[in-house]
């Protein structure tokens, strides 16, 4: 790789200025034209088959697309933010993030996503594609606003990964470095391919509109092929003919239309498309307390009433032999939504490291607790594999889940809850209060009955958590946690 | 919908004149009787299930232009799961088709309905979606609100209210009537003002039991799929002749309304 050796120390410590209030960097932040551009960086780092094997084992992008870009979003933010020691902190927590996932592609090459090189090229095709995004939209940015850009994202890996070594020094040396790995490293992986063919066109619905799955269908069976064609035609020109990707006609026009198009969102007054506010409001259930969400749930509940009648309405088919066909299908529903996070038809360790990732994040934790946690869910999928593993193939289908069902609450999936409730229960008070509840479940608290103190006990806590993890209960807060998109 | 209210209205008379009450905010009924009705006609018990149907819509339609404004329905309880499978079977199917085959002129009529208890997994989820399906349908329902006890019984109602108030950490001394009636199911549900049992058996069969307490009783001779609204007319009459006292020395009224 690029080893340029111990270079030019001001980089390094020069992030806290770099990310200021008027850094390039958080200018693109409230592009929309970003969008496309991550979407194109998203695929350059897919087709790294390091990368790629990561993205394809351990990612729920594809079962939970929305949770992961909020995540990202937030990631970002404190990264970027003008607070050293957030930012320190966020560093700190994806770097025990990224210290979790390692393991060996489909061809048994192996992957770590701590390798300096393969980090090194995500922010590499973070800031290729922000230069290409302007470029794309008729605005090319100037020589030196790239340099400065090039600095700001060598600052970011510096702030990651504590120097930049692995990305050239300077901007004229990016370029051939670039064009090298995509000649040389990326494949047509299968990660790739599912961003670009499948993700789109199978895209779930936001929490926000999951009460109108019509119009979320018929929206996306329009968009969907846009973006993959658009995405597509945005690649660099060799990759595309290395890959075998599709040249259509008139696909590189559509592209820079869609990247002028957004750009024009720049002339809507001030603070119209901010991406925080905009995925906030993609996140809210209709169901939460946010007085934003009222309108739309009037919406949903009009939708839902028509559901309801046409399905009242419609003629009966002729009555089947029932048997315990009800009861199987919620084990399925279940696997498929809770359980399988990645989304592969299977439920392995990456599925529930899932869960626990997303639990840590939201809890915002920190060491030992992260580790308890992940421990415990560890723990848990030694269980679930030792009960649930009928074929021995080192992981649990559908078929064997809904077969073992009942002996799903076993002692580590207990341990699992009140590792759970102690890293909540923030202050140690043996109780969850309104704010600790908020963290985790992003909701007020929603007793439906009228009790008198506001705090969920352990037992409570525990006994709910189990039954939402055997799959016998829906339950209002969990559901948004795991199974929403 | 409003003249016909209040032609009926004037028909059945629940107008407050001097020393006559009003009619009952809340009646319900326990439809008892529907296999006496088959043995009497040497039919299966099932034809008997399937009369009901004719007296359930009558009984709803009554109640709703007699200005009752909740109606709640006992059409099968917690014990009812002990009769033979195959008469549960075909009273699953039945109510499943008349949930469905009346659910566009209960919406149309303004009523807004809802089931009480449906717990049990023995119920046929597509039994259960229909049930979901019509509560969110008529939600939105400001006329009379019908409940149909379904798969429900009283006291699981008030240890299900038990376990969720200790669940909620009140302490002993606070708890009052009106915080424990907080914590049952459906809790905005007044107290009943009238019960209507058909077929003549004296009995409260853990309907509704929290909600019963003050609740006048009128036992029916007449077998539930016999019943119709004159029938009903008649018990709303013998209701409002009766003096109400609620143990004390108040005036004839209804039963406590709920918050």
């Amino acid at each position: 790789m690029t080893e340029t050796g111990a270079d030019e120390p001001q980089h390094t410590t020069g992030a806290d200025q770099l990310f200021g209030l008027g850094s390039r960097f958080r200018g693109f932040f409230n592009d929309p034209r970003w969008a496309l551009a991550i979407i194109r960086a998203t695929v350059l780092e897919a087709a790294h088959p390091q990368i790629g094997a990561a993205l394809a084992d351990n990612s729920t992008f594809v079962t939970h697309p929305w949770r992961r870009l909020r995540n990202t979003v937030t990631s970002l933010q404190r990264m970027s933010g003008a607070d050293e020691e957030a930012r320190r902190k966020e560093a700190a927590r994806l770097n025990r993030l990224h210290s979790r996932i390692s393991g060996t592609d489909a061809r048994d090459r192996p992957y770590d996503a701590m390798d300096p090189a393969v980090r090194a090229w995500v922010v590499a095709t973070l800031f290729e594609s922000s230069v290409a995004m302007c470029r794309f939209g008729g605005q090319p940015l100037e020589q030196d606003a790239i340099e400065e850009l090039y600095g700001e994202f060598r600052g970011y890996l510096a702030a990651l990964d504590g120097d930049a070594r692995h990305l050239p020094p300077t901007v004229h040396e990016f370029w051939p470095y670039y064009e090298r790995v995509v000649a040389e490293e990326l494949e047509h992986t299968e990660a790739m391919r599912i961003i670009l063919y499948r993700l789109f066109d199978h895209l779930p619905a936001p929490p926000l509109l999951h009460g109108l799955p019509t119009l979320w269908a018929a929206g996306r069976a329009l968009v969907g092929p846009v973006i993959g064609a658009v995405t597509v035609a945005s690649l660099p020109e060799p990759f595309r003919h290395r890959a075998g990707l599709p040249e259509l006609p008139g696909a590189r026009t559509l592209m820079q239309s869609a990247y002028l198009g957004a750009g024009l969102a720049r002339f809507l007054p001030e603070g119209w498309l901010r991406t925080e506010t905009v995925l906030d409001l993609l996140a809210l259930s209709p169901d939460s307390d946010d007085p934003r969400a009222r309108s739309l749930r009037a919406l949903r509940d009009r939708m839902r009433r028509a559901g309801a009648l046409v399905r009242l309405i419609t003629p009966l088919p002729p009555e089947p032999e029932h048997g315990d066909t009800g009861l199987r299908r919620g084990a399925e529903e279940f696997f498929a939504t809770v359980l399988d996070q990645t989304g592969d038809g299977y439920v392995d360790w990456p599925d529930l490291a899932a869960m626990a990732r997303e639990l840590a994040g939201r809890l915002d934790l920190d060491e030992p607790a992260e580790t308890r946690l992940y421990d415990a869910f560890a723990d848990w999928w030694r269980e679930l594999q030792t009960a649930l593993d009928t074929d021995g193939d080192g992981r649990v289908s559908c078929r064997e889940y809904t077969e073992a069902v009942p002996s799903l609450a076993g002692p580590a999936l207990i341990r699992v809850a009140e590792v759970l409730f102690d890293v909540t229960d923030a202050n140690g008070d043996q109780r969850i209060d309104a704010a600790e509840y908020r963290a985790l479940f992003r909701r007020g608290f929603h007793r439906d009955l009228t009790g008198t103190d506001d705090a969920y006990p352990r037992g409570a806590f525990v006994r709910d958590f189990l039954s939402f993890m055997s799959g016998r209960a829906r339950s209002t807060p969990y559901d948004p946690l795991l199974a929403d998109a | 919908m409003t003249l016909e209210e209040v032609v009926d209205g004037s028909a059945c008379g629940p107008a407050r004149e001097e020393g006559r009450r009003g009619v009952p905010r809340h009646v319900a009924c326990v439809m008892d009787g529907n296999g006496r009705w088959a043995a009497r006609r040497s039919l299966p018990r099932t034809s008997g299930h399937r009369a009901a149907e004719t007296t359930v819509i009558d009984v709803i339609e009554a109640a709703r232009s007699a200005g009752v404004e909740w109606l709640s329905l006992y059409a099968f309880s917690t014990e009812n799961w002990q009769r033979p499978g195959a008469e549960i079977d075909f009273l699953m199917r039945l109510v499943r088709r008349v949930v469905r085959k009346h659910a566009p002129l209960l919406h149309a009529r303004g009523i807004r309905c809802r089931f009480l208890g449906v717990t049990d997994p023995r119920i046929p989820p597509p039994l259960a979606r229909d049930f979901a399906d019509l509560t969110t349908l008529t939600a939105g329902n400001r006329g009379m609100t019908l409940t149909v006890a379904f798969d429900h019984g009283g006291r699981r109602d008030i240890v299900a209210a038990a376990r969720s108030l200790i669940r909620s950490g009140v302490p002993a001394e606070a708890v009052d009537e009106r915080c424990f009636a907080a914590h049952l199911p459906f809790p905005d549900t007044p107290d009943v003002d009238l019960v209507i049992r058909t077929s003549g058996e004296q009995r409260i069969s853990n309907f509704m039991l929290w909600q019963v307490a003050y609740a006048e009783l009128i036992f029916s001779p007449v077998l539930w799929p016999d019943f119709r609204a004159p029938h009903f007319l008649e018990c709303l009459h013998t209701y409002q002749r009766r003096e109400r006292r609620f143990g004390g020395v108040r005036p004839n009224e209804n039963g406590e309304r709920r918050p």
